[in-house]
């Protein structure tokens, strides 16, 4: 049964949409992923224009990151003032990342700069993850005969010496609140041109710049990506008029309906595994995007429309 | 507005004598069997057919039918690899190309008609008028005012690649046995709408072609716009953009929250 997007222009099956929603909703609930990075370029791949595809993906986040946020409020498992930190650093970039959006639109160099930002980020945090996690396995084999030396001492870092320190009581920190701000911009910008929520690049920030507790981490990451999503469908809305909700709407029911499924299976496999495959994914979606940027197109032109009042 | 634009659609009488001094001047009537097309939510195309009759007609006489869609601009930029990668590069601005370029004739265009006449006219993918403003000027040479472009001979292929995009999408088409002759001077055809067709305002026209060239035209107007729920959707979106966007979030956490609910509850 084919559905007509009101704000994409194209007619889609509406099984298609529902099983991607599903699909990569079951593979986030899985992983604990937010599942931009994946469905993004699925949405590009069935044709939906880059533009309403990145648009409409940050709304959707903004209802698949809402019930994980709630549940780690209850619990109380984040930092908030280094949430709002990294919130006034996201606002800042997420605004910066739609003019810079409409900017690249307008060159016609947004597709260029999507997938390459995609392969780029995609390959390292995917590539680093693979090793890290086949590190870990090989590990639990020889744990049994002697332990790792932990070094509980920090070496005195650069990010140490940075003016305005500020303690974080949730994450037993002292810091300058000059780190999170700018990894918030980063993520903020991240989420307005790629559609992502960004915590893929956040969790991995926090832990190993900031160095908070993962305790707070994820929770705070979902703080963070459910504001920021949250401004950048309504600044996309309001100014590049890209946000298609009756796309958005059949993403989000396949998508909470799988990440729920998703979060039950995930709990019957080793983290370890559970790890490695989410790398392996990651690297399959950078590789097809990469393969697409040097493999020489069908088609030699590109066609575009000119971008005068919107659409 | 829309009654205004059914009512004088329906029917209008072609132009005698376009081209021919002829003793009795043919003329071409035609009408569809929709003139205005709704693109709800369940959108997946559409056939119209166009139908009419000639008086006047021959037995070699030939019918052609151009449907023209809303005209846009459009960039089309060139793909070059640098540094291993492919960069869209080059662009050139073509000015009002149609979003919709259909032709049916009798018979392929090229035995219906004369090269110029055909050219004249923009019938046919290979005669449609693709204009790119910005790099093109007009020189004397030789005494004759001819159109030079500053890309060269390259904005064929600029010109091929728009055709070839459009084709596939099945936006543009040119089809040599489209036109159906019945008898009595009747003739009917199918416009084929395919899921992509952009909204706007549409014109059929139909030209009777006589010994290579067309002596005798008419046309109707067609429109395709939104409808339904589609329609209130796109003028939210694009009337009151902020209040669309507050809607957005509001109903994603709405959905988050709720299916957090649901499924905890179990």
């Amino acid at each position: 049964m084919q559905i007509y997007l009101p704000i994409a222009e194209i007619s889609v099956n509406i099984f298609l949409l529902l099983g991607l929603g599903l699909g990569v909703g079951f593979l986030s609930g899985m992983f604990g992923v937010g599942g931009g990075f994946l469905m993004t370029p699925l949405l590009f791949f069935i044709g939906i224009p880059p533009a309403v595809a990145v648009s409409t993906e940050a709304n959707q986040i903004v209802a698949s990151s809402a019930s994980g946020a709630l549940a780690h409020w209850r619990r109380r498992s984040l930092d908030i003032k280094m949430g709002l930190l990294l919130l006034l650093g996201g606002t800042a970039g997420s605004i910066a990342g739609v003019q810079l959006f409409a900017f690249l639109r307008s060159l016609g160099q947004i597709d260029l700069i999507i997938s390459l930002s995609y392969v780029s980020f995609l390959g390292v945090v995917g590539g680093l993850m693979f090793i890290e996690s086949v590190g870990a396995i090989r590990r639990r084999g020889r744990e049994k005969t002697a332990t790792q030396p932990v070094s509980k001492r920090r070496k005195r870092r650069l990010i140490d010496r940075l003016p305005f320190k500020t303690r974080f009581p949730s994450s037993g920190l002292y810091l300058s609140v000059i780190p999170p701000i700018i990894i918030g911009f980063f993520v903020g910008v991240l989420a307005a041109i790629m559609g992502v929520g960004g915590g893929f690049i956040m969790v991995p920030a926090m832990i190993y710049i900031l160095r908070m507790p993962t305790s707070v981490v994820v929770g705070t990451s979902l703080f963070q990506i459910l504001f920021v999503t949250a401004l950048t469908t309504f600044l996309q809305a309001t100014q590049n008029h890209t946000v298609d909700l009756v796309l958005a709407l059949l993403l989000m029911v396949g998508g909470v309906i799988g990440a729920q499924l998703g979060a039950r299976a995930g709990r019957k496999i080793k983290a370890e595994e559970l790890r490695i495959a989410l790398a392996l994914m990651v690297l399959i979606v950078c590789t097809k995007l990469g393969w697409d940027l040097v493999a020489t197109p069908n088609d030699l032109f590109a066609i575009l429309p000119m971008q005068e009042g919107g659409h | 507005m829309i009654f205004f634009l059914a009512a004088t659609a329906l029917l209008i009488q072609g132009q005698p004598d376009l081209e021919a001094p002829s003793d009795f001047a043919p003329r071409v009537v035609a009408a569809l069997s929709q003139e205005i097309v709704e693109i709800r939510s369940d959108f997946a195309g559409a056939d119209i057919i166009l139908f009419g009759a000639v008086t006047g007609l021959e037995d070699t006489d030939d019918l052609v039918i151009v449907v023209r869609g809303p005209q846009t601009d459009l960039r089309v930029m060139r793909k070059e690899r640098t540094f291993g990668i492919w960069i869209n590069r080059a662009p050139v601005r073509f000015a009002d190309v149609p979003s919709y370029y259909s032709v049916a004739s009798t018979r392929p265009l090229g035995d219906v008609g004369t090269f110029s006449s055909l050219r004249r006219a923009g019938i046919g993918l290979e005669h449609l008028r693709l204009s790119a403003p910005d790099s093109e000027r007009t020189e004397v040479r030789l005494g004759v005012e001819v159109t030079v472009s500053d890309v060269g001979d390259e904005i064929i292929e600029y010109r091929d690649a728009i055709s070839r995009n459009r084709r596939r999408d099945a936006l543009f088409a040119e089809t040599a046995s489209g036109v159906q002759m019945l008898e009595g001077g009747l003739f009917r055809a199918t416009v084929a709408l395919p899921p992509a067709t952009p909204v706007g305002n549409y014109t059929a026209d139909v030209y009777l072609f006589r010994d290579g060239r067309a002596v005798a035209s008419g046309s109707v107007a067609l429109e395709v716009h939104k409808a339904g729920m589609e329609r209130l959707i796109y003028e939210f979106a694009h009337q009151h953009g902020w209040l669309y966007g507050l809607v957005a979030v509001a109903l994603a956490l709405l959905f988050g929250w709720g299916a957090a609910a649901i499924f905890n509850r179990r």
